[in-house]
């Protein structure tokens, strides 16, 4: 993965835990999944999370990022459009679909106003339009393709602050060690990447997911009793 | 045996008397649709039957249904659709609902039965009118169970698009390939289980309907969860055992014509087969 250092820096700051999207406060059904005992330990924490990177959210999300990437590059509206589109309309459950609708607005609105790119106003305005709120993925495979960041280093990040998020969630509900959660974090390393390559193999047709327990466990979620995450 | 490419068109309208009736029918190998008396109380009623016994690498059917202004239907499937073995192609199924002003559209399918090695790619595709009804459904077993069969290898993408008003407004894509046991075994992909089903209910009262729904599924045997989103009821279905998955999903489904349109709280006799 070849990334200059600028690249590097703006994709650290972007998908650190401090950019003001408010990760800290989705879990992606982990809060459901720790309440009904399917997560326990680092170890299952581990394999849980492998699991959504791979086979779920982490694998349309993928597919979505790519699409916006390519979209831009290209200098494809339609493809853009496209992408802006199932984004929007491509949602498990209610609360899945906040987590990703509400990052994506925030971290559009964050990047226009700290890394400001004509494009990006254009695009808001077209979102707009078309009345679609910006997926997360999608925003983010936006602003790095602007960035001139490549879609595998965009890609990489990306997945790896998605998994990181969810350890952090795990970490606070299991609850788990700090140095549990990174273990966890270094156990999910080769996972992420091999996503990552997945992704950048596979069709824009087969865009989807193969997670039903972690459509199962956002739903069960909106209706937990208490609970401290909106996902 | 040679790919099959069968067509089913139905469209039903509202009669002056205002009765529903059909008013366009046509099928073409090896699709055929059978229409049995309605029950009392109920809309009339076609029933799909696959008379090739089931579905290869190559197969293409089309089902396309339509219910004009103010009409009513139910669509159900004769019995469960087996999926075989795949030397490469892909099986490919479409399903376009389509409801106008004020029409009630009821799709509810039997499993489809994937075998090892099946391919299979569905899209369903659901049109309606802001005032239209459309309650719809899918339920999809791993394997023979009974034989105790498993999916180890194959394709399955089963995927939802609703258009409301010609507006995309939401979508849904199941997409399992690759090394499918491992997907099943994984606790946030299948968690174990070899049965899934979706039931979604669209209409513009659809958020109305959750809390019942979430009451509905208080009984459930199976894991089982609904939510609304983007406008659209949306209810699922997770389980090890095939058996209870389609119980449970019979009586939610039941449970929910009953509750949204009046209809009887029974299914088609043709389920219970």
């Amino acid at each position: 993965m070849s990334i200059d250092e600028t690249g590097l820096c703006r994709l650290m700051a972007w998908l650190s835990p401090s950019f003001p999207v408010g990760a800290f406060s989705y879990s992606h059904g982990l809060e459901w999944a720790v309440e009904d005992g399917l997560v326990k330990d680092g170890a299952a924490l581990a394999r849980w999370v492998e699991g959504v990177v791979a086979l779920g959210a982490g694998r349309s999300d993928a597919a979505l990022l790519l699409a916006a990437h390519r979209a831009v590059l290209a200098s494809d509206r339609e493809g853009l459009d496209w992408a802006a589109e199932r984004g929007a309309v491509l949602r498990p459950t209610a609360e899945l679909g906040l987590e990703s609708s509400a990052q994506g607005q925030a971290f559009l609105n964050t990047v226009r106003a700290a890394w400001p790119h004509p494009f990006l106003e254009d695009w808001a305005k077209r979102l707009k339009e078309m009345g679609h709120p910006p997926a997360y993925p999608v925003a983010v495979g936006v602003a790095s393709a602007l960035a001139g960041i490549t879609e595998r280093a965009a890609l990489a990040a990306f997945l790896h602050a998605f998994a990181a998020n969810l350890v952090s969630a795990a970490v606070r509900l299991v609850p788990l060690g700090q140095t549990d959660g990174q273990r966890a974090m270094a156990a999910l390393e080769a996972p992420v990447l091999a996503a990552m390559e997945a992704a950048l193999r596979r069709p824009l047709d087969d865009l989807g997911s193969s997670a039903p327990m972690v459509d199962w466990t956002s739903c069960r979620h909106e209706t937990q009793y208490t609970r401290l995450f909106r996902s | 045996m040679a790919a099959l490419q069968g067509r089913v068109e139905l469209g039903y309208k509202l009669s002056e008397d205002g009765a529903s009736r059909l008013s366009h029918l046509y099928h073409s190998n090896p699709l055929r649709v059978l229409f049995p008396a309605p029950a009392p109380g109920e809309p009339p009623q076609a029933v799909l039957v696959t008379t090739s016994g089931g579905l290869v690498g190559g197969d293409r059917l089309d089902i396309s249904i339509q219910a004009g202004e103010g009409a009513q239907a139910q669509v159900v499937a004769s019995a469960a659709e087996k999926v075989y073995r795949s030397t490469g192609a892909d099986c490919l199924l479409s399903l376009d609902l389509e409801a106008r002003d004020g029409a009630w559209l009821e799709y509810l399918p039997q499993e489809t039965i994937l075998f090892e090695g099946a391919r299979l790619r569905r899209i369903t595709r659901v049109q309606r009118a802001a005032s239209a009804r459309v309650l719809a459904g899918e339920m999809i077993v791993l394997g023979r169970t009974a034989r105790g069969e498993t999916v180890t290898h194959g394709l399955l993408r089963d995927a939802w698009e609703v258009r409301v008003d010609g507006r995309l407004v939401w979508a849904d894509a199941l997409h399992l390939d690759g090394d499918i046991a491992a997907a099943i075994a994984q606790p946030a992909g299948f968690g174990g289980a070899i049965a899934c089903a979706t039931i979604l209910y669209s209409a513009e009262d659809a958020a109305q309907w959750l809390e019942p729904a979430r009451e509905l599924l208080e009984g459930c045997a199976v894991r089982a969860g609904a939510s609304c989103v983007n406008g659209q009821l949306v209810i699922r279905f997770l389980s090890p055992d095939a058996l209870a998955l389609r119980k449970d999903y019979g009586r939610v489904w039941t449970g929910l014509r009953a509750r949204i349109a009046d209809l009887p709280e029974r299914l088609p006799r043709i389920w219970e087969i």
